[in-house]
């Protein structure tokens, strides 16, 4: 491993300052079992859904093959991966600075010609990847299923889900990684990670509609202005942003972005009327099910909202990575070790 | 241009201050002696240098950098051993070496740097969590003379070290030395700097109280000459204010059954003299020249009881609270 070094492993060294660092977490996580027991765990759990179906089902009519795989990934991997991966995420990610503090290694790290940010990045490539790579086995091996089963595996569909879902993972780590930074032992960091989770996972939707209460309450602020500031705040939260922007692409048409931002809400029928003609710029239709009449929201071939489109939505993951990279400067960057 | 220089240093945590003004120039080429006793501010001067620490006033640079501005420059000219340090345990002494030598872009010959710290081939396909203190303390030796730096600041570097490793840790000191690198090394024990460093400074409470060549504080130590006198223990007292009466005598303290005196070489006659005139039988006495260690701990001892300071050193000593409120700080 000297300065010769030659291929992908040199060039890589040559480009990114943090290089060596990442590569030293990889290294380090990659001897621990804990990450096959992850490659097995995600691929159980994405596998089951399908295989069960297939089991059950003798005969799959033609509709269910067709979108059996994007039904799979958007009533079941969704939650799998917006409750999962943060988790091992958090079990990944927490102590990668805090344990260095308290432990003293910091010090030879940084006695190297590191900078802290070169620190921060690397351990969140490094991390990342420790987490990226059970996760791309499973998804590989979900893919190879769908391929060989009786539902029509549709690879751009796949490959755009598995896009979303690293980017996902990355914001994540960037997140729990700057926390750990900011920490001075690996319990407050533990805790502090587990907190934004749970705030990010089940209490965002709170907060994005006592937003919309407290607008309406105080401000007297109604009608679309309201629901466009609830939407805004809820695509704010990354695991609402990962689940629309994936159901977004899973519908394939025209008006999938904007079914996708309808299905964020659940309220009462004039409010779902307003969302969808005033926020959405849809067309809303009361039709009759077997529940009481509802709501549906068609697209009226006018597009959604700047603000609210898959682009925007995408950009709001890097509001968090910078979020992260914020922290860490404020938290690790300048102060004393 | 000096390896490094520290202009009015001064580091406060909170309201303890763990440095106050610290002035140091560290010639290019030396081998230089950082002593003090555990929480005088040693760490958290070289924190500064390696920039880990920002200093509260003053200002530092290494290898003519400033400490802050072109830390990562510095750091790649540099080998570090720090102290209260940790490795990775689950990588191997090998991925250690090849770790630095990638941040370093450095060539690496694993096997003479192994062979320089004493350890074996064998040793370094281990993981280090199943390394003994020794062996991990001549690893991350090791990893600081990756590259060939210009400057190694080693801190503690004898900490863990049997006999035979503070040899060998010593006989790198020099090597590094000859192919021309500038040494700093802190230690809170004077043997192990004696036998090789060229200039010294000792560190208290936050404070330079002395910086001079490794013969300089030898001949100041000179002056303060101890003599020690054997009397009846029920007249010690006695003696020991009568001696105190004499105008060169520093201190004069009963310790056991002997009086013990420090006092200027040419006066210890005049002692003996008044302590006789006192009334007091001398049965038997022997002077002892004061040794480095003598020196060290006078200047480090944090009840005031200092003798005079040579070349010029700032008075007052501080108190033990201070002295307990500095580690503190240090610890940090």
């Amino acid at each position: 491993m000297s300065a010769q070094n030659e291929g992908l492993d040199g060039a890589l060294r040559d480009a990114f300052d943090w290089y060596p660092v990442a590569k030293k977490e990889f290294r380090d996580a990659i001897r621990s079992k804990g990450l096959w027991v992850l490659s097995f765990l995600f691929t159980a759990l994405f596998l089951i859904p399908g295989a069960q179906v297939l089991f059950l089902e003798e005969n799959l009519g033609r509709q269910a093959q067709d979108i059996g795989m994007q039904y799979f990934i958007s009533s079941s991997y969704l939650n799998i991966v917006t409750l999962l991966v943060p988790i091992v995420v958090i079990f990944a990610g927490y102590a990668a600075i805090s344990e260095e503090r308290t432990s003293g290694s910091l010090k030879v790290l940084l006695s190297l010609p590191f900078s802290r940010r070169d620190v921060i990045i690397g351990k969140v490539i490094g991390r990342s990847a420790v987490v990226g790579v059970p996760l791309l086995v499973a998804l590989g091996l979900t893919g190879a299923f769908f391929a060989v089963s009786q539902f029509t595996f549709k690879f751009d569909v796949f490959a755009w889900f598995t896009l979303f879902t690293f980017a996902f993972t990355l914001v994540m780590v960037a997140f729990v990684v700057s926390i750990s930074g900011a920490m001075s032992t690996n319990l407050r960091s533990l805790a502090g990670a587990g907190i934004v989770y749970f705030y990010i996972s089940f209490g965002w939707n709170s907060l994005a509609n006592a937003v919309g209460d407290g607008l309406a309450d105080y401000l007297g602020v109604t009608g679309a202005l309201r629901w466009q500031a609830v939407l805004f705040v809820k695509l704010l939260s990354p695991t609402q942003a990962y689940k629309t922007l994936t159901n977004s692409m899973l519908g394939e048409g025209d008006g999938a972005a904007m079914t996708a931002r309808y299905s964020m809400f659940q309220q009462d029928q004039e409010s779902m009327g307003t969302i969808c003609g005033d926020v959405l710029n849809g067309n809303p239709q009361t039709v009759q099910s077997m529940f009481g009449n509802r709501t549906v929201c068609e697209s009226a071939g006018s597009s959604l909202p700047l603000q609210f489109s898959d682009p925007a939505v995408f950009v709001s993951f890097f509001l968090w990575i910078g979020l992260a990279a914020a922290i860490s400067y404020y938290t690790f960057d300048r102060v004393d070790l | 241009m000096p390896a490094i220089e520290l202009d009015g240093v001064t580091k406060r945590f909170g309201d303890v201050t763990a440095l106050r003004g610290v002035d140091m120039t560290v010639e290019d080429g030396e081998v230089f002696g950082f002593l003090g006793p555990n929480g005088a501010g040693k760490t958290t001067t070289i924190d500064i240098l390696l920039d880990f620490v920002r200093p509260t006033a003053g200002s530092a640079t290494v290898l003519g950098m400033d400490a802050r501005e072109d830390s990562e420059a510095i750091r790649e000219r540099l080998g570090v051993l720090p102290d209260g340090y940790d490795l990775y345990d689950r990588l191997t002494g090998r991925q250690h070496l090849e770790f630095v030598a990638e941040a370093k872009r450095a060539d690496l010959d694993v096997a003479a740097i192994l062979d320089r710290v004493g350890l074996d081939l064998e040793d370094a396909e281990r993981k280090t969590g199943g390394y003994s203190k020794g062996m991990q303390q001549r690893l991350a030796l090791g990893m600081a003379l990756v590259g060939e730096p210009d400057l190694l600041i080693l801190d503690e570097p004898s900490t863990g070290l049997d006999p035979n490793g503070a040899r060998l840790m010593r006989q790198i000191v020099r090597e590094e030395n000859e192919r021309g690198a500038t040494v700093f090394f802190s230690s809170h024990i004077l043997g192990q700097v004696e036998s090789v460093c060229d200039e010294v400074a000792i560190l208290q409470n936050g404070e330079i109280i002395a910086e001079d060549s490794v013969e300089g504080l030898r001949a100041a130590t000179d002056t303060g000459t101890r003599l020690v006198v054997s009397v009846d223990p029920a007249d010690a007292e006695t003696a020991a204010a009568a001696a105190r009466e004499v105008d060169t005598v520093e201190n004069a303290t009963v310790e056991g059954d002997d009086l013990v005196v420090t006092c200027d070489s040419d006066s210890k006659m005049d002692v003996l003299t008044a302590i006789e005139d006192a009334g007091v039988d001398v049965h038997d006495f022997e002077t002892r020249e004061a040794s480095l260690e003598d020196l060290f701990a006078a200047y480090t001892e944090a009840d005031g009881e200092r003798p005079s300071a040579p070349a010029g050193t700032p008075g007052g000593a501080e108190s033990a609270d201070d002295a307990e409120a500095a580690e503190g700080g240090d610890a940090r």
